[in-house]
């Protein structure tokens, strides 16, 4: 009892005395706790994060006023709404040593020319993750978009489907399922998405970005729509609790969405200055490596391949080759009227 | 005297209110918002206002159908909250004076923890690993029934939405049958009136007001919820006021968000308005006179 | 009254449904298991946790400083709505006071943010306390109001017959009698304020987590057993309240 008491109270102090604080604004289960710690030991600062689970709650977030975090991770697409915004600040690229150690292919890309907003900090493609104990005693194929869209395969895996609770996401990939390209903005095609979504919604548990790890690793779920990194983590955890089935993930036949994201200071920052700090530092490559090792993220960051356990290097779900490259797209910034369009279908689907 | 609290409220609800009701009209912004209502091009003023966000209501049956779920599960709950909470209440208002303040005590203890425990608590018990979820199975295997999810159901929001706004029923119910006078109960048991006679033809109706009380503190806030129903409801579990709160969290159409709560805020204030008037205290209930029984049986 | 059997079995089984989830949570704060599944051993592994875990107390440091501030505000102005509400009896008066109590809380949050964003105002603690303030008002005038309605008006005028101006009335008569309704508001808006969810959860900005934020996002994020610790600790807090309420007022509670 004493010792919790003590912890209370040094703990108390603890906060009175810290002075610089980061506050990041990021997706949970995101960055390693080590990484964090490692800053902070070196900042002599604290990092206070806040997290979200989809990138419309960033978004909403951001926009209702909760403007002044340090740094945010925004995905590609929502870079390009920023930047529109005229939310963000131009980086000093004076303070970003570390930029050099940024992969070309990844960088001066048309949502940011130049780099002049954002630098890379992560890539994921959003798929499947499954418990392959279940589906080999199933027989059901895990790599197709049928396993969360076909009623057919549905039944065999009533109530134990989640959803990401996004609207982008879960869009992009009901028009995989049907064939189309996931930036097709054709309203016939988006209705027959609608209306993919609604024939299966009976069959699956909930819509949710944000436990799915859980749900999986305790066996409640058996398929998980969600980000590729987030099954990377699932997969360790199941392992780790030892459980009796095994969790894996598979990146679907038809497609599926890459999400390129970045780090951004938003224009009313607290601490610009501790703000390029930590982005420096996240850009060297042990710490960005760290990224894909504890993580599962893949990494845009050249000089940390020598740092990525060969294993999680050839993960094809995590670094796509080229091939599979072909068949991965970003989701593109959308205009007003196409967001409308989107919302109203999206309210449709969740409220019959 | 009245002056500071008033100008506190005007500021911090009346006009909140009425900028609701104006945002109703406007379009929503380019990322989230709102659009601007006016605009000045060139000396031109010109209004932006739109009937869009109002008319969305009509188009299809869907938003009927959330209104009309909701109030389903607002009453049900509303239901099951009268009849748990009878007993109780009786018993508390017919147990010695000694002991009635602690069993009320007892009564708000649990309400008085935080709100959002008591979902947790209840996602625990329904969690599909959990020993009930198990035990029913278990028991619906042995009856040749398939097995069921408790978790992310309608069962779920509505055993959860009875279990937040349970005391909130039990206390005005108490606050009336404490009232009622007990000689009335024995006059017409020597007059030979069976248990069930007494209770139906005295008790019930004149505990109706604390009902009805009981039923409004029940009812109003059970059609605004959104945290039960967002993480125990799943898929289909979904009210109105999840709704409301997807358009100005999610999909960032605050119009379209400010028309939904203006439909539940109509809705609240005339359900307040029926409550005011039936829970008005019948006249002449005053047990001595002839047209008071009447008026009690 | 003859013991009804059937009626005591049924109220045992109502206050069974009420304190079962409670001791669920309680039970399993202490369980050495990640999952509130079954029972494996008992630890304070938890409580550790979560007196390690900064978030969380940076989240309970927040709440508490938000709804003392709020509890003070609510009690000075409801206090004085309770005596305009018993001396004037206007119903506008009485609708603006008591309407944020009476309207689900998702509208009163949603109304605010509307305005906090239309009037340019950042949204951080500041925005919490005026909220919180507003349905707190109604709870603290009830109190009053209620006190006031038991208060023995001659009093008053006894002493207003004796030369005591209003002001003085007010300040050695009125103000001690109604002290124990005052402090008795104040207290449920104290724990109205650390207590709320759905307002708080419209009307937060960066780094201005209170605690019912906090569990909200820990259970859809990473349910561990920290919550269970947290949970219980804030039961153990408001029971503590409570008993201080009860002591003070009873009639209050039951407003």
């Amino acid at each position: 009892m004493k010792k919790l008491l003590c912890c209370f109270a040094l703990s108390l102090s603890q906060l009175a005395l810290a002075e610089k604080t980061l506050q990041l604004f990021n997706w949970n289960d995101y960055i390693a706790p080590a990484t964090v710690e490692r800053f902070e030991a070196q900042c002599q600062c604290k990092v206070v994060q806040d997290y979200y689970s989809s990138t419309e709650e960033m978004m909403a977030k951001l926009l209702a006023g909760a403007a002044d975090y340090d740094v945010v991770i925004p995905t590609q697409n929502a870079v390009e709404a920023l930047i529109a915004q005229n939310f963000l600040q131009p980086l000093d690229k004076a303070k970003l040593s570390n930029i050099s150690n940024m992969a070309a292919g990844f960088m001066n890309k048309s949502y940011d020319p130049g780099n002049t907003y954002s630098v890379p900090y992560a890539f994921t493609t959003t798929l499947i993750g499954y418990n392959e104990t279940r589906f080999k005693e199933l027989g059901i194929q895990a790599d197709n978009w049928s396993v969360i869209f076909d009623p057919a395969v549905l039944e065999k895996l009533k109530g134990k489907v989640t959803v990401m609770d996004d609207s982008e996401e879960l869009m992009a990939a009901a028009m995989l399922y049907l064939g189309y390209t996931i930036n097709d903005t054709d309203e016939k095609h988006l209705k027959a998405a609608q209306q993919a979504i609604l024939t299966a919604k009976p069959y699956w548990a909930a819509f949710n970005s944000s436990s799915y790890i859980k749900e999986l690793t305790v066996g409640n779920i058996w398929v998980a729509h969600g980000y590729s990194s987030d099954m990377f983590q699932a997969r360790a955890d199941a392992i780790d609790a030892g459980r009796d089935f095994s969790i894996n993930f598979a990146l679907p036949v038809q497609g599926a969405v890459l999400a390129l994201d970045n780090m951004v200071i938003p224009n009313k920052a607290r601490d610009t200055e501790l703000a390029h700090q930590f982005i420096n530092f996240m850009m060297a490559p042990e710490n960005a490596a760290e990224l894909t090792n504890e993580i599962g993220t893949g990494n845009p960051n050249g000089a940390a391949r020598a740092f990525i356990q060969p294993e999680i290097l050839a993960i094809a779900a995590i670094f796509p080759d080229t091939q599979q490259q072909q068949k991965l797209e970003t989701i593109a910034a959308r205009t007003a009227k196409q967001r409308r369009f989107q919302n109203r279908l999206w309210t449709e689907i969740k409220v019959r | 005297m009245a002056l500071p609290p008033a100008a506190y409220l005007v500021v911090f609800f009346a006009i909140p209110s009425a900028m609701m009701l104006f945002a109703s009209f406007r379009y929503p912004g380019e990322y989230g918002g709102l659009a601007p209502w006016y605009y000045l091009e060139g000396g031109e003023f010109s209004l932006d206002l739109t009937l869009e966000n109002w008319l969305r209501l009509f188009e299809s049956d869907i938003y009927l159908n959330l209104l009309l779920k909701s109030l389903s599960y607002a009453l049900v709950t509303t239901a099951i909250c009268v009849i748990m909470a009878y007993p109780v209440a009786l018993t508390i208002a017919r147990s010695h004076k000694r002991y009635r303040d602690l069993l009320l005590l007892l009564v708000i203890l649990p309400f008085w923890s935080n709100f959002l425990v008591r979902i947790y608590a209840w996602m625990i018990i329904f969690s599909p690993q959990g020993a009930l979820t198990l035990g029913l199975n278990h028991l619906r295997e042995l009856l040749g029934m398939e097995p069921t999810r408790l978790m992310f159901s309608g069962t779920a929001v509505i055993t959860c939405l009875v279990y937040v706004h349970l005391p909130f029923m039990i206390l005005p119910l108490y606050a009336n049958l404490e009232k009622h006078d007990p000689s009335l109960l024995d006059a017409a048991q020597d007059l030979g009136a069976s248990r069930s006679q007494r209770f139906w033809k005295i008790t019930w109706p004149l505990s109706l007001p604390g009902v009805f009380a009981g039923a409004v503190l029940v009812f109003i806030p059970s059609l605004g919820i959104f945290a039960i129903p967002d993480l125990l409801g799943g898929t289909n579990g979904i009210m109105i006021g999840n709704v409301i709160k997807q358009q100005f969290v999610e999909a960032r159409d605050w119009p379209f968000g400010s028309v939904l709560s203006l439909v539940l805020t109509a809705f609240t204030l005339a359900l307040i308005g029926l409550a005011a008037k039936l829970g008005q205290p019948r006249r002449n209930t005053d047990s001595t006179s002839p047209k008071g029984k009447a008026n009690a049986a | 009254m003859r013991r009804n059997y059937w009626l005591v079995s049924a109220t045992l089984a109502v206050y069974l449904f009420l304190y079962l989830p409670l001791m669920v949570v309680v039970l399993f704060s202490f369980n050495d298991s990640k999952l509130n599944a079954e029972w494996v051993g008992f630890t304070l592994t938890w409580y550790e946790k979560l007196f390690n875990n900064r978030e969380m107390l940076r989240a309970a440091a927040n709440s508490l400083v938000i709804a003392v501030i709020s509890a003070l505000l609510a009690s000075i102005l409801g206090t004085l709505a309770g005596i305009a509400l018993h001396r004037f009896r206007q119903k506008w008066l009485s609708a603006l006071v008591l309407g944020p109590v009476a309207m689900p809380d998702i509208l009163i949050g949603v109304s605010l943010l509307l305005m906090f964003i239309l009037f340019n105002f950042t949204l951080g603690t500041s925005s919490i306390i005026l909220a919180h303030v507003s349905f707190c008002i109604g709870f603290v005038a009830l109190a009053v109001q209620a006190r006031m309605a038991g208060m023995d008006d001659s009093l008053i005028e006894a002493a207003r017959d004796l030369g005591a101006t209003p002001w003085q009335s007010f300040r050695l008569i009125t103000l001690p009698a109604l002290t124990p309704g005052i402090i008795a508001g104040a207290m449920m808006a104290f724990t109205l304020s650390i207590d709320d969810f759905v307002i708080t959860f419209f009307t937060a900005g960066v780094g201005s987590k209170t605690l019912p934020l906090e569990i909200y996002s820990m259970v859809k994020i990473a349910v561990t057993p920290e919550v269970n610790a947290v949970s219980s600790l804030l039961m153990l807090l408001t029971l503590i309240l409570i008993s201080a309420i009860a002591r003070l007022s009873p009639q209050v509670l039951r407003s």
